[in-house]
């Protein structure tokens, strides 16, 4: 998925219809986003130059957004929802295991990218709570034992080389 | 260019196919609650047993009726009229509905069935509105066509009756589209949180002079617990589109954005599908209808922002900036987005254009109450039997949706609190669950109704635990310009964290309330609603705060400062226990196991694993 050896070339095609004052920054960072992974610094510029603004401006916007990412995402991303939900049976318990087991915090990643802990919001399957979504797909209602297993078959998964 | 009239026509023709179906047809609801419990493997089990089985059947994919419980649903339609909805059809429970339901003319799957789509018993199946998830909903107006029709065919919308309101209006004086939606006509209001008057804001724009002007709708569903917008927008998103078309004609707009959170990939597919087939039908673009009036619009896909639910927040998002929220004046009708006039309104507020204009404002506020007509969609979380969507009037008690429709709390536990409108609507004490669901009521006891999230909480929650939730939110969606939202949130935080770790001080219940105060200057909604829950529950649950500060003691043990697991006696589930340990904070001696205190984490694994022997115990309790 994430291919950081993509030059400026290839995303200035993906800036190729971009125009300011037209409601297409998100557009256009998601499309890169959806192409790299993440969103890599030489875009900024770019992304400045056909917006008529200033890079300060754009890097003040990519950070605004917990969705847009300016670093690759780990291997799996185990993203945990933070909703009430899921609070009230118990997914504080279900976060601090999980980072226990990875020894990782929030929005962070093994040391080998092997896995990483994402923060989301609620997006209303609660019918499932507490749950986790391991790359997008929902996972629950989960014990806390379930998921120290699920989190420890990843870490254990991806050590063997 | 056809006409309404001749859209329509075509629209019946495909419709027909639904309503009296040539041979069986099975619907599979394909929505994100659903998909997360396995509808895209349901829907590819269906394909495959019909065809291995070469049965002579139609397969479609509809929206979500709002009963999330029972999801993934299929509904099973028969040339004899017959039409039963199945719940929680997994895939590999298809051979078995597949077999019972279709293997004779008559057939039924009863161990699967839920309900029959007729007033009637179907085959010894209840009707589906005898649920009591259904039965507390008198009138689906907004949810009509939810998980009846196919939310990607414009046909089935047309055929029944969508795009009338907007052929009506379009044959309409501006003024009296204008009138209809008004207070003195059906008396809509805007459905994100503000209860503002729709056709008030609406004249704002028709009157402000520059041009182009703008049509927003805000589909950023923000508040966690709150899913009422993903349910219209995957169900019925025409409904939306075609509000909007009436709001741009009534008001002069000619260019429109649909604002989308990112958590909702979803509706975005499906509004952006609905977009276009309305563009292909003459709905959207130039001269609507060959009326003249031309107005077009796009979708905006958000990427991960709570305050960009906040209009202006908004507004600064689709201008390609950080999506803070500005100082008003001026008001978006004179200065929006791009400077130019713009009307920002919630997407079920819109959904609510085409009914009015359609049936007219009387029969629009013939349910409600007299101050608030029409009926309001809600979602129910938390601590219930039945977590869903529904649709009720104004004025519903609180009750019929905690205990009708939900179930009421888990068995064994009863209803503690009920917090409204999203982490910054506030929470109210379970004496409160008669109150009427309408804004006034709610405002009078320092709450807010919101945008439709209800979450249900029971006597298992720790209220301080849930406030520090709150503000965290409020503070991690702070943007941060103004240094009373960001200082006072993260205050408030700090303050509730000591008080949930056993460092609280006598003098923080005054030192919330001061901060509250002070946090009512705040530049936009966020900061000024932020302590909302807290006030609440300092009045509600002062005993509760009390405890914690001055007992030291978590009553709900749920604080992890003031709680402490323990081992006493024996289980056959410790070795496993003890090897679930993430900490590996159990430690065995001989035959005994015990906790190592300074590498506990307080996850609870091992109490789930060993029940009889794991004990959550006070931290700092006294002997006496």
């Amino acid at each position: 998925m994430t291919d950081t050896t993509k030059t400026p070339p290839e995303l200035e095609q993906l800036l190729a219809d971009l125009k300011p004052d037209n409601a297409d920054l998100l557009a256009v960072l998601h499309r890169i986003q959806d192409a790299y992974g993440y969103v890599p610094p030489q875009a900024i510029p770019l992304l400045a130059e056909k917006l008529h603004t200033t890079p300060a401006m754009i890097y003040g916007a990519i950070s605004f957004y917990s969705e847009i990412r300016r670093e690759p995402p780990a291997r799996t991303t185990i993203s945990w929802c933070s909703g009430p939900a899921c609070r009230l049976k118990g997914s504080e318990n279900m976060r601090r295991a999980l980072e226990a087991v990875l020894g990782i915090g929030l929005e962070e990643s093994t040391d080998d990218k092997a896995v990483g802990l994402h923060l989301v919001q609620c997006d209303g399957t609660c019918a499932l709570a507490p749950l986790v979504r391991l790359d997008g797909h929902p996972k629950g209602p989960l014990t806390v034992s379930e998921a120290i297993r699920l989190a420890r078959e990843l870490k254990g998964k991806e050590g063997q080389p | 260019m056809m006409t309404y009239r001749e859209l329509r026509q075509q629209a019946e023709q495909t419709w027909q196919a639904v309503e009296s179906p040539p041979r069986p047809r099975i619907a599979v609801g394909v929505t994100t609650c659903s998909r997360a419990v396995g509808a895209d493997e349901t829907l590819e089990a269906i394909r495959q047993e019909v065809s291995r089985r070469g049965l002579d059947a139609d397969v479609a994919v509809t929206g979500c009726w709002g009963l999330c419980y029972a999801e993934p649903m299929v509904e099973i339609a028969k040339p004899d009229g017959s039409r039963i909805l199945y719940q929680q059809v997994t895939a590999e429970r298809v051979p078995q509905l597949i077999e019972e339901a279709l293997a004779s003319p008559d057939g039924v799957c009863q161990e699967l069935a839920l309900g029959a789509v007729s007033p009637q018993p179907v085959d010894g199946v209840r009707p589906l509105s005898s649920l009591d998830f259904m039965a507390v909903q008198e009138e689906r107006r907004l949810m009509n066509n939810c998980g009846v029709i196919e939310p990607e065919s414009i046909d089935h919308y047309i055929a029944r009756g969508g795009y009338e309101g907007l052929s009506k209006a379009l044959n309409m004086p501006q003024e009296d589209v204008l009138w209809e939606v008004s207070d003195a006509g059906a008396g809509l209001w805007g459905r994100g949180g503000a209860a503002f008057p729709t056709a008030r804001k609406w004249e704002f724009l028709r009157d402000a002079k520059s041009e182009p002007k703008y049509m927003i709708g805000n589909a950023d569903e923000g508040d966690p617990g709150s899913f009422v917008n993903r349910t219209l927008m995957e169900s019925d998103p025409h409904g939306i589109i075609e509000g909007m078309i009436i709001g741009a004609y009534a008001t002069g707009a000619s260019y429109g954005y649909i604002y989308i959170r990112e958590e909702y990939p979803l509706c975005v597919e499906r509004m952006e599908l609905a977009l276009r087939q309305a563009r292909e039908r003459g709905l959207l673009g130039e001269s609507i209808l060959g009326s003249g009036f031309s107005y077009d619009m796009e979708i905006v896909r958000g990427a991960g922002s709570y305050v960009c639910g906040e209009e202006t927040g908004l507004i600064s998002s689709v201008e390609d900036a950080r999506g803070m929220p500005k100082i008003r004046p001026p008001f978006p009708a004179q200065s929006g987005v791009f400077a130019k006039p713009t009307n920002v309104n919630n997407v079920e507020t819109y959904a609510n254009v085409p009914l009015i204009l359609r049936h007219g404002a009387e029969w629009y506020s013939s349910v409600g109450t007299d101050d608030n007509t029409g009926t309001k969609m809600f979602s129910l979380s938390g601590h219930i039997q039945r977590v869903g969507v529904l649709e009720v009037p104004f004025g519903t008690p609180v009750r019929r949706l905690v205990y009708g429709a939900a179930g009421g709390p888990p068995e064994g536990r009863s209803l503690k609190a009920i917090q409204p409108g999203g982490p910054l609507g506030g929470i109210l004490h379970a004496d409160n669950v008669d109150l009427a669901l309408e804004p006034e009521p709610f405002r009078e006891k320092g709450a807010l109704l919101g945008s439709g999230g209800l979450v249900i909480i029971d006597d298992s929650a720790c209220i301080v635990d849930m406030c520090r939730y709150f503000e965290w939110f409020a503070e991690d969606e702070s943007c941060g310009r103004c240094s009373t939202c960001r200082g006072g949130t993260q205050r408030m935080v700090e303050i509730l964290r000591r008080i949930a770790n056993g460092d609280g001080r006598p003098s923080d219940i005054d030192l919330l309330r001061l901060l509250a105060d002070a946090m009512r200057y705040a530049n936009c909604a966020h900061g000024q609603a932020a302590p909302t829950a807290v006030m609440n529950s300092i009045e509600a649950f002062l005993d509760e705060y009390q405890e914690h500060i001055e007992g030291k003691r978590c009553p709900a043990k749920v604080c992890h400062g003031l709680i402490r697991y323990e081992i006493t006696g024996k289980s056959y589930g410790l070795p496993e226990a003890a090897a679930i340990c993430p900490t590996a904070a159990i430690v065995q001696q001989d035959d005994d196991y015990a906790i190592d205190q300074a590498l506990c984490i307080k996850c609870g694994a091992c109490r789930e694993l060993a029940p009889a022997a794991v004990h959550v115990v006070d931290a700092f309790a006294t002997s006496d």
